[in-house]
């Protein structure tokens, strides 16, 4: 082995950190997967769904956008199984994830002390950087996958009277997984900036929550509906997701995720931890 | 001839307060060399900074021949380090966290070397860490700088909190690791250990060297002991400063006065002469008292310009 020649690859600090987060990416996976279930049991039934409807129409109106506004109606089925995509629950946990996973792993080492072990080995802050970002990147989108497989298994379990489009559930998810890291990327910009795992949890989630009630208050309220496109959610919300690909959004949130990954890094890479 | 551990002109200053100020060392292959100086004096910001943990301000460290890169992990897999705060993932066995650390980088799992470590030091290797006393956490961590036999051991307190036994095994253990070539820097707050099994030492004051040199003239310092013993009813009589300018009082009590004095010794014992005296003794400094020593004589130096070399 050439001692100055750069380090392997820390594939024992990832296995490491893979098994501490597993526990809760399980949980979290297993909450998404239920609740795909269970709207395509209310879903597949007209009388739920009517029921479900009338419910929804006798709450404010800002409910009902949260969960698709206008295109939640009896008989648009696809429209109605993407409840499940973007219910506050599932919006809450997803955020979770991508949130605390990088703060935990990057700002928790940190403030813990054992950051100053893992890099006492031979073992560069970058690759440490590329861990915590594998982990979060791959774990958002394989949250975001899980939500595909919820509805691909309902609709095996239930019989809708029309014809599910699979394909545009799964469009949906790699954009929602895109979207999902995104903020994970910025989670990770905030956990290599800051000293305290509080400080960087609360800047990502202030982050994250602005964008979510600018996005819903623009789309319910008219006169500040310019105001949507100011959020990462205008990359999924207003793309052409139900006809096909919609490259152009996923080109844009995929320069936005690598760039706000990579300023993480540098940010990472050049400051003193506070060990 | 390219020295294991190389610190040149190493500057530190974090923000408006200073860290380290233009330290310069460098610790030969085989050689102990002890790191002294009270809290805040530098000391950890010496090591982080040889270990690339931070990035100095100034000056460089050379590891092995290579140029610490902050961040960059430069000859790590060469080098066992001992943080002076050993904190550790406290759930997993002390076995696991060993074998994931070693596995950090690619280095060899020795097992075989960790449960000898392991047995020398009676640490069992199968409990939870978080359920292990301090000095058994202690012991993980002499283990965790030992395990993989390294060429530069950079050691923050080893010994800290552990029994005198331990403590012992510990000393051997670096004793060991110098014998077979290994660079060892120990920084210490036990000036008895460090001058039991160092050669050289570096003492720190406020972020800057004021003293390098082997421990034997650290400990000399130019000053000597002499204890007198007055026959009975004698007084104790009071040093004549004006004629012995270059003499202090250590201790004075009923019919003993310690003095400690510098340059030649012929005034001083004719002093003594005059008076009746039941017996002599030249005591040896410790380490403890040069240390000390030293520091009050930086502190009365503070603004004259210092560079230690060795």
């Amino acid at each position: 082995m050439s001692y100055t020649s750069r380090p392997p690859f820390p594939f024992a600090l990832l296995r490491f950190w893979f098994m501490r987060i597993l526990p809760v990416w399980l949980g979290i996976a297993l909450l998404i997967f239920l609740m795909q279930i269970a709207v395509s049991a209310i879903v597949h039934d007209n009388a739920n769904v009517r029921a479900f409807l009338s419910f929804l129409n006798m709450l404010p109106s800002i409910v009902k956008t949260a969960l698709g506004g206008d295109m939640l109606q009896a008989g648009n089925t696809a429209a109605l199984l993407t409840i499940g995509y973007q219910h506050p629950l599932v919006m809450f946990l997803c955020m979770l994830f991508a949130v605390g996973v990088p703060t935990g792993l990057l700002t928790g080492e940190v403030q813990k002390g054992t950051m100053e072990l893992i890099l006492s080995r031979p073992v560069t802050k970058t690759q440490v950087y590329i861990c915590a970002c594998v982990l979060t990147l791959v774990g958002m989108f394989g949250l975001v996958l899980t939500m595909f497989v919820g509805t691909f298994t309902a609709v095996h379990i239930y019989r809708f009277e029309q014809p599910i489009p699979l394909d545009l559930f799964f469009r949906i998810a790699v954009n929602g997984g895109l979207l999902a890291s995104t903020f994970g990327a910025f989670a990770l910009v905030c956990a290599a900036t800051f000293a305290r795992v509080y400080s960087a949890l609360g800047v990502a989630v202030a982050f994250l929550t602005l964008n979510y009630f600018v996005s819903l208050i623009s789309e319910w309220w008219q006169t500040i509906r310019f105001l949507r496109k100011a959020t990462l959610f205008y990359f999924i919300y207003y793309s052409d997701i139900f006809y096909g690909w919609p490259v152009r959004n996923m080109e844009w949130l995929m320069v936005i995720l690598l760039a706000t990954a990579a300023v993480g890094a540098l940010i990472w890479n050049r400051r003193d931890l506070p060990l | 001839m390219m020295k294991p551990l190389e610190v040149n002109a190493l500057t530190k200053w974090y923000g408006r307060s200073r860290g380290v100020e233009d330290v310069t060392f460098a610790i030969e292959r085989g050689e102990i060399f002890g790191y002294l100086g009270p809290n805040g004096s530098g000391k950890t910001t010496t090591i982080r900074c040889a270990m690339g943990l931070l990035r100095p301000s100034g000056g460089e460290v050379r590891i092995l021949g290579s140029r610490v890169v902050p961040g960059r992990a430069t000859q790590h897999a060469r080098i066992g380090y001992l943080p002076g705060d050993f904190r550790v993932w406290p759930r997993p066995n002390a076995r696991r966290v060993l074998h994931m650390l070693a596995a950090l980088g690619g280095s060899d799992h020795d097992t075989a070397r960790r449960n000898e470590l392991a047995e020398r030091l009676g640490l069992n290797l199968r409990r939870p860490i978080g359920d292990l006393s301090k000095g058994n956490r202690q012991k993980v961590a002499v283990i965790y700088a030992f395990q993989h036999r390294p060429d530069v051991l950079i050691l923050d307190e080893p010994t800290a909190g552990l029994d005198p036994l331990m403590r012992q095994a510990v000393l051997d253990l670096i004793r060991e690791a110098a014998e077979a070539g290994a660079a060892v820097l120990l920084s210490s707050h036990d000036l008895s250990e460090v001058s039991a099994i160092c050669t050289r030492a570096a003492i720190l004051r406020e972020g800057s060297l004021v003293k390098l040199a082997p421990i034997a003239e650290i400990i000399q310092q130019g000053e000597y002991r002499l204890k007198v013993w007055f026959m009975d009813g004698t007084p104790v009589p009071d040093v004549p400063v004006d004629r012995l300018p270059n003499v202090r009082v250590v201790e004075r009590q009923a019919h003993m006065l310690h003095i400690a004095y510098q340059g030649a010794s012929d005034a001083i014992l004719k002093w003594i002469a005059q008076f009746p005296i039941d017996r002599i003794s030249t005591p040896q400094t410790s380490l403890e008292e040069a240390f000390i020593q030293y520091y009050q004589q930086a502190g009365d130096e503070r603004k004259s310009p210092r560079r230690a070399r060795s």
